[in-house]
C-alpha cells in the first residue's frame, strides 16, 4: 500500500476533524451520551464510524421532524413515527404518505436501534444509516430521491451551516444526511420502564402479584422469540396470520427469494407495546387481548409456521389478562416524554 | 468560544495549506504528468458507444439502442512482480453519459514495474454492509437499492423492438452481494507491462534511461458482452438479486480488454 501525499493530507484532515469532534463533545454534549444498559448485549452499530456529536444529533433531529424530506413537503419521518407511541404511527394500522397514499405495512416502533442487525418488517435494510432511504424513496411514503433531498436542503434556510457544524463541511452530501439522521435515531433508547427498574431492583420497580404472574407466564410462553432484555430475538417468523387478500404480502421471502421465508416477518420488540397499537405487520389487531386470542385460537398452520407455535398455546383468560398486565410494565414513560427527542421549533 | 473558533480557523488553514499540492498539475497531451491514467472507452463491438441515437446489433442479431450505462469499479491493484502489489482505494463509478468518469488516475511508484492490472467490477460485500458511504458510493448517485439494501453494481438500459415491454425497453439493474448470487466480479491479469522510470541517465550512452512522465492505459469496455448468450426477447428485465443477475455479472466481467499502453 502506497502512502502518498494525498493520503497524508487526508490524515491531517482526519486528525483535525477528530479534534473538532471531541472539543464540541466536551463542550456541550453531556446530555446525548449513548448508554449501554447494565447486562445488555453489545450494540451492533459501529459508533467509531459516526461519532455522536451535539451538532450531528441536533441536525438529525431537525431532519427527522422536517417534511422537506418528502417530494411535496408534506410528510416528515415523525408523521409516521410519533414519540408518544414509541415512535410508531399510533392508532394507524397502515400509514398514509404523500397525497394520502396508503402503505402496505404497519409503521414500526423506533427505539434501541443500535442493537438491530437489520431493519424493516422484512429485514431488507442492512444498516441503520441506509434505513431512511426506504421511506424517503417509497412512493406511498415520501416519494422522493436522496439526490433531490440533498438539492432541496442545499437551498433551504439554515441547513448548510448545520452541516458544517456537524461534519466540518457545508457541502451537503447524501452520506452526511444519512449519518446525521442515524445520530438522532441511535439515541432513541428505552430502558427505564417499570420492568427495567424491577430487574435492576431500583425504586419504582415494584411489581404487583398479577404483574409477576404475567411475567412468569410470559417467560413460559413468549420468551423464546421476544427475548429479554430487548424483547426480540431479531429473527423473522411466521406466526400463523392469514395473509391479507388485498395486500398479498409474503414478508421476508420478498427479500431472500426463499420460499422457506414465506409469510415470515420481523419479531418486533414488545417494549412500549401498550402505546404502539395497532399490532402486527399490517396493523390488524387493535388490542392486546386480540393478539393473545390469536396465539391460542387463531393460528393458521403452514409449512413455514414457527416451531414454537406448532403445538397450540394454552392460556386461560386469566393468564392472558396477567400477561397483558405485565406487558404494561414495559411502557417507558421517561423515553416517551424525553425532551431531547422532541421537535424543536425555530 | 471566540478563542475556540480562532484555533479552529488556524487548524483549518493549516489543513488546507498542507493538503494542497504546491505545484499545479502539468499536462502532457492532455493527460496528467507524473500519473498513470486509465481510460475506459465504451464501445459496442467495433463501434464507439453513443447513448440514445446509435443502433447496435447483438450476437443474437437483435437491433438495440443503449440509453444508460453505469457501473462501479473498486479494489484496483497493480501486480508489480517480486511479490509486490500496489493497491489503490479508488472507488469509481463509470457513467457513459459523463466523459469525466471515463478516466481514473493513479500515482505510480518510481522504479516499479507494472506487470498486470486487477480490479473488481462492482462493490464487495464489506462495502455493501457498511452503511452510508461517501463520494462515488454516496447513495445520491442512484446506484443503491433502498428496500433491499445494497449497491446496484452495474446498470444497463435501452430499447429493442424485440422486447415486448412498455416502450420496448430493457432494463438490467444488476446487484446482490450475498453468496451464491453475489454480482461483484474480479477482473484479473490485464497485462500492462511497463516500467515507471525515475531518473534520466543520459550519461550512459549504451543504455540511456529515459524518465517516464505519464502512462496512458486504454481499456476497451465492450457493452456487447452483456448480451452474450441471452435473447432480449426473453431476458429484458433483471432488477433484483438472484441467479439471472449473477449470470449477467459473469457477462459484464468480460467487457474489459486493454487496447493500448502509451508512454510519454
Amino acid at each position: 500500500m502506497k502512502v502518498g501525499y494525498w493520503k497524508y493530507s487526508m490524515f491531517c484532515c482526519l486528525v483535525i476533524l477528530i479534534a473538532i469532534g471531541s472539543v464540541s463533545f466536551d463542550n456541550k454534549t453531556d446530555d446525548i451520551r449513548f448508554v449501554i444498559p447494565k447486562d445488555w448485549p453489545k450494540p451492533v452499530y459501529n459508533f467509531s464510524k459516526n461519532k455522536l456529536t451535539q451538532a450531528g444529533f441536533e441536525l438529525g433531529r431537525k431532519l427527522f421532524y422536517d417534511p422537506i424530506l418528502s417530494r411535496d413537503g408534506t410528510i416528515s419521518c415523525a408523521s409516521c413515527h410519533a414519540q408518544w407511541s414509541g415512535f410508531t404511527h399510533g392508532d394507524h394500522g397502515l400509514s398514509h404518505g404523500i397525497e394520502g397514499r396508503k402503505g402496505k405495512r404497519n409503521s414500526l416502533t423506533l427505539f434501541n436501534l443500535a442493537w438491530n442487525k437489520s431493519f424493516m418488517w422484512d429485514g431488507g435494510v442492512n444498516h441503520l444509516e441506509v434505513q431512511p432511504l426506504a421511506p424517503i424513496t417509497n412512493n406511498a411514503e415520501m416519494g422522493n430521491t436522496l439526490e433531490q433531498v440533498v438539492k432541496t436542503l442545499d437551498t433551504a434556510k439554515g441547513y448548510r451551516a448545520r452541516f458544517y457544524e456537524a461534519f466540518g463541511d457545508s457541502t451537503i452530501t447524501g452520506q452526511h444526511v444519512l449519518k446525521a439522521i442515524a445520530q438522532f435515531l441511535v439515541m432513541f433508547e428505552s430502558f427505564n420502564s417499570r420492568y427495567d427498574k424491577y430487574v435492576r431492583k431500583e425504586p419504582g420497580g415494584e411489581m404487583t402479584e398479577k404483574e409477576l404472574s404475567g411475567l412468569r407466564l410470559f417467560r413460559q410462553n413468549c420468551e423464546s422469540c421476544h427475548k429479554e432484555p430487548l424483547f426480540t430475538n431479531y429473527e423473522f417468523e411466521n406466526i400463523g396470520l392469514a395473509p391479507d387478500d388485498s395486500l398479498k404480502d409474503y414478508g421476508r421471502m420478498t427479500i431472500t427469494g426463499d420460499p422457506g421465508d414465506s409469510l415470515k416477518f420481523r419479531v418486533p420488540s414488545l417494549r412500549n407495546i401498550m402505546v404502539s397499537y395497532p399490532y402486527m405487520h399490517d396493523g390488524r389487531f387493535n388490542t392486546l387481548l386480540q393478539v393473545m386470542d390469536h396465539y391460542t385460537d387463531g393460528i393458521i398452520a403452514g409449512p413455514t409456521l414457527a416451531n414454537e407455535l406448532k403445538t397450540p398455546m394454552i392460556l386461560t383468560l386469566q393468564d392472558k389478562q396477567d400477561i397483558i398486565v405485565f406487558l404494561k410494565t414495559l411502557t417507558d414513560k421517561e423515553f416517551l416524554i424525553d425532551s431531547r427527542l422532541r421537535e424543536v421549533r425555530e | 468560544m471566540v478563542k475556540f473558533c480562532g484555533s479552529l480557523l488556524i487548524a483549518f488553514s493549516l489543513t488546507v495549506f498542507i493538503g494542497t499540492p504546491c505545484h499545479a498539475q502539468a499536462k502532457i497531451d492532455g493527460y496528467d504528468s507524473g500519473k498513470i491514467t486509465i481510460i475506459f472507452e465504451p464501445v459496442f463491438k467495433d463501434k464507439p458507444l453513443m447513448l440514445h441515437d446509435q443502433y447496435y446489433v447483438d450476437d443474437n442479431n437483435d437491433t438495440l439502442y443503449i440509453d444508460a450505462f453505469r457501473f462501479y469499479m473498486t479494489n484496483f491493484q497493480f501486480d508489480c512482480g517480486h511479490y509486490q502489489k500496489e493497491i489503490h482505494a479508488t472507488r469509481h463509478l463509470f457513467d457513459a453519459s459523463d466523459t469525466a468518469t471515463y478516466t481514473i488516475t493513479f500515482d505510480p511508484t518510481p522504479g516499479w514495474e507494472y506487470r498486470e492490472l486487477n480490479f473488481t467490477a462492482g462493490v464487495d460485500s464489506v462495502i455493501n454492509t457498511s452503511g452510508a458511504n461517501e463520494g462515488d458510493l454516496d447513495p445520491v448517485k442512484g446506484m443503491y437499492w433502498t428496500w433491499n439494501s445494497g449497491y446496484i453494481m452495474a446498470k444497463l438500459e435501452g430499447r429493442s423492438a424485440v422486447c415486448k415491454t412498455l416502450h420496448h425497453e430493457f432494463e438490467f439493474h444488476i446487484g446482490g452481494y450475498k453468496s451464491p448470487y453475489n454480482t461483484d466480479r474480479k477482473v484479473y491479469n490485464l497485462p500492462t507491462s511497463f516500467l515507471w522510470e525515475e531518473k534520466s541517465d543520459l550519461s550512459n550512452i549504451h543504455f540511456p534511461q529515459i524518465q517516464t512522465h505519464a502512462v496512458i492505459i486504454r481499456i476497451k469496455t465492450d457493452v456487447s458482452a452483456w448480451f452474450r448468450g441471452i435473447s432480449l426477447a426473453k431476458t429484458n428485465n433483471i432488477v433484483i438479486p438472484g441467479k439471472e443477475a449473477a449470470m449477467m455479472a459473469d457477462n459484464y466481467a468480460k467487457m474489459f480488454s486493454i487496447v493500448e499502453i502509451k508512454r510519454y
